[in-house]
């Protein structure tokens, strides 16, 4: 392999390089005595172009090749995981551009862009080096992006939390990773499989296991690692809050999905009730319904959609969860499936949020009452995704729910026996429908204060969140767009 | 004798490491700096004992060097009384102390009681030696890694920019 080789096959990487010092350029050389709303514009527009090139450019060179020993590796699944991410990116800097929350709008379209290489990497590397690399990537740029808000104390405090937090996370894994390193003597998934396979459990492996969950536990997300996220998603601003929400969720589950699967093939255990075998499946099993229970009884007590969100997204990392466990084809395809509606979902009401917060100044309940008179269509959009959060068919979270459920109890090796905790999401996700539906209450039945804005949203803004809500529709009323293609992929990767 | 001296560079680093975060005589900031100047130093011993010597000497120049005179600098520049007059916390040590010897006593049993496990030939590449094999596998095997790593500084660039510059309005 040439170096020409390795530039082509990481080329929407580079693509996305180029864009990103090409916004900063033209912000601060070109646009800087512009106002902030032009610069916004034309830094957005910039990002966008180099998003849609990166995703041209996948589309029409059919690559199919895994070099340098595993650390990268393009196939129809990273091609597909990139092309959401890309997406997902889009959507986040759109959202972004009415909103006043900084003036070095350059800056922020670049971090963006910079946090998606790093994602994109991750998700398409099979080696521990690349992964953590990557993983740092795009933890260090969204820390900056949660702090971009210099007028407000709290997101700088968001900001801190997170990035000390995620510094701790950080170091576990890393030991983590060096301990399976030091096991295995290699540091290619597939090859450390093969390495621990047929080796019986002893104290270092567990510890190697135990910290390498809790570092993209905390990425995910899930309970006990979780404290971190209502403070951030709360603190920050709100695009970046999405940003932290969406995009940087698809890639840690799906990497978090492949270090266990593939990494770990030899030690899964077993997390069937009164059968539990140790490994890394119970260890998962449990952080997915701490994350599950926990999340949802938090929900029920919050007062700001943020927090409220954030909450929620510890519940959804709880399912979520359930599709790494279930550890087969139909795990996978399910599992991302699930964080890729998730992402457009979660998107789309943090941009209501943001909206509404513009308007009144904050995200607490009262300062969405009476939003279905201001903003019908904005409220609409509302209605949509916090119902696709809860699960109501025909939207797409119901059926990402579905088909995780049904992965996880159908998998055949372990015979019903995480009926358990499906039984246990199932009622949980019972108690969630509880917070979604306060919060459409708020929109729908209570009535705006007198004091309350009369400003209307942007056309512009309308028209991405109502992008979104259609794509959560089509999504759930056609699933197969998606998971065919997901799993004729993952049987061309080769995951199982 | 390398098996002596890799134990006395070992020891030496974990004991400044700890004088660094908690040293009992000591809070001013300046003798903590110092103290990681001896942990560099003695990690550049240890990459020593691995024939990484181009890795040793780099660690001496730039972080037992120039990292530590812009440390110094920032230090003195910055007003650090109220941290010198803090007193370390009891209860801090103890529970560090108990995390400490759990995972003291789960190396020692792994290392004593389990039969070892010897990783059946490592399929890293040699890096003994200077600079030549060095820059050698990093612009072959880990040329991807070592882009990511200049763009990963990029990112920190822009952000320390960002956040520390003041906001005109």
């Amino acid at each position: 392999m040439n170096y020409f080789e390795l530039l082509t096959l990481a080329m929407p990487e580079t693509i996305l390089v180029i864009a990103a010092l090409a916004v900063l350029a033209a912000d601060l050389l070109v646009m800087r005595e512009e106002p902030v709303r032009h610069r916004f514009v034309v830094a957005a527009a910039i990002s966008c172009v180099g998003c849609c090139a990166g995703l041209f450019w996948m589309f029409n060179i059919e690559q199919h090749a895994s070099v340098l020993n595993g650390m990268l590796v393009v196939d129809p699944l990273t091609r597909l995981m990139k092309a959401a991410l890309l997406a997902l990116t889009v959507f986040t800097v759109l959202v972004s551009v009415e909103r006043d929350f900084t003036a070095h709008v350059g800056e922020y379209c670049a971090l963006i862009l910079l946090a998606t290489i790093g994602m994109m990497f991750l998700v398409s590397s099979e080696e521990l080096l690349m992964i953590f690399l990557s993983l740092e990537l795009t933890s260090l740029s969204l820390y900056i992006l949660a702090a971009f808000n210099k007028r407000e104390l709290k997101s700088a405090e968001a900001a801190l939390k997170y990035f000390l937090f995620g510094g701790t996370a950080a170091a576990f894994a890393l030991y983590g990773l060096s301990l399976i390193y030091g096991l295995s003597g290699a540091t290619n998934l597939r090859e450390i499989a093969k390495a621990l396979s047929g080796q019986a459990l002893d104290p270092l492996l567990i510890c190697a296991i135990v910290m390498t969950v809790i570092g993209f536990g905390f990425k995910v997300a899930a309970v006990p690692f979780h404290l971190w996220a209502p403070d951030a998603y709360q603190g920050a601003p709100t695009p970046s809050a999405a940003f932290i929400a969406s995009g940087s969720k698809v890639a840690s589950f799906f990497i978090f999905a492949k270090v266990m699967m593939l990494g770990f093939a030899g030690v899964e255990g077993s997390a069937v009730w009164r059968g539990m075998i140790s490994g890394w499946v119970p260890a998962i099993a449990l952080l997915a319904a701490l994350s599950m229970i926990f999340g949802n009884l938090a929900a029920i007590a919050q007062k700001n959609v943020k927090r409220l969100l954030a909450y929620s997204a510890i519940a959804h990392a709880g399912y979520a969860l359930l599709g790494v466990l279930t550890d087969n084809a139909q795990g996978v395809a399910s599992l991302v499936y699930y964080v890729i509606t998730y992402a457009l979902t979660v998107l789309g009401a943090f941009g209501v949020v943001a909206v509404v917060e513009e308007f009144s100044g904050d995200s607490q309940f009262g300062n969405f009452a009476g939003l279905a008179r201001r903003a019908p269509c904005l409220a609409f959009c509302m209605m949509i995704f916090m119902l696709s959060l809860a699960g109501i068919p025909p939207l797409a979270g119901f059926f990402g729910k579905f088909y995780l459920f049904a992965a996880a109890v159908g998998s055949e090796s372990t015979n019903l026996g995480l009926l358990w905790l499906v039984i246990l999401a199932v009622a949980m996700s019972a108690v969630s429908l509880y917070y979604y539906l306060q919060v459409l209450k708020q929109i729908y039945v209570a009535e705006a204060p007198a004091s309350a804005s009369t400003a209307r949203p942007s056309l512009f803004t309308q028209g991405v969140v109502a992008v979104l809500a259609a794509a959560v529709v089509v999504l759930g009323c056609a699933p197969n767009l998606l998971l065919g293609r997901l799993l004729e992929a993952i049987k061309v990767a080769g995951l199982y | 004798m390398q098996d002596v001296l890799f134990y006395c560079f070992a020891a030496l680093t974990i004991l400044c490491g700890f004088m660094v975060v908690a040293n009992p005589w000591s809070r001013n900031p300046v003798t903590s700096a110092m103290f990681l100047v001896l942990t560099i130093v003695s990690l550049a011993g240890l990459f020593t004992l691995l024939h990484a010597f181009f890795l040793a000497a780099v660690q001496v120049l730039v972080y037992a060097g120039a990292v530590m005179v812009l440390f110094l600098f920032v230090i003195m520049l910055l007003d650090l009384k109220e941290e010198a007059r803090r007193k370390i916390r009891g209860f801090g040590m103890i529970s560090g102390g108990i995390a400490v010897a759990a995972v003291f006593g789960i190396i020692f049993k792994t290392l004593v009681f389990d039969t070892p496990r010897l990783s059946a030939g490592l399929s890293a590449p040699n890096l003994e030696g200077v600079t030549k094999p060095l820059g050698e596998t990093l612009f072959t095997r880990y040329l991807l890694p070592f882009e990511i790593l200049s763009v990963l500084l990029l990112v920190a660039m822009v952000g320390v920019i960002l956040l520390s510059k003041r906001d005109l309005r």
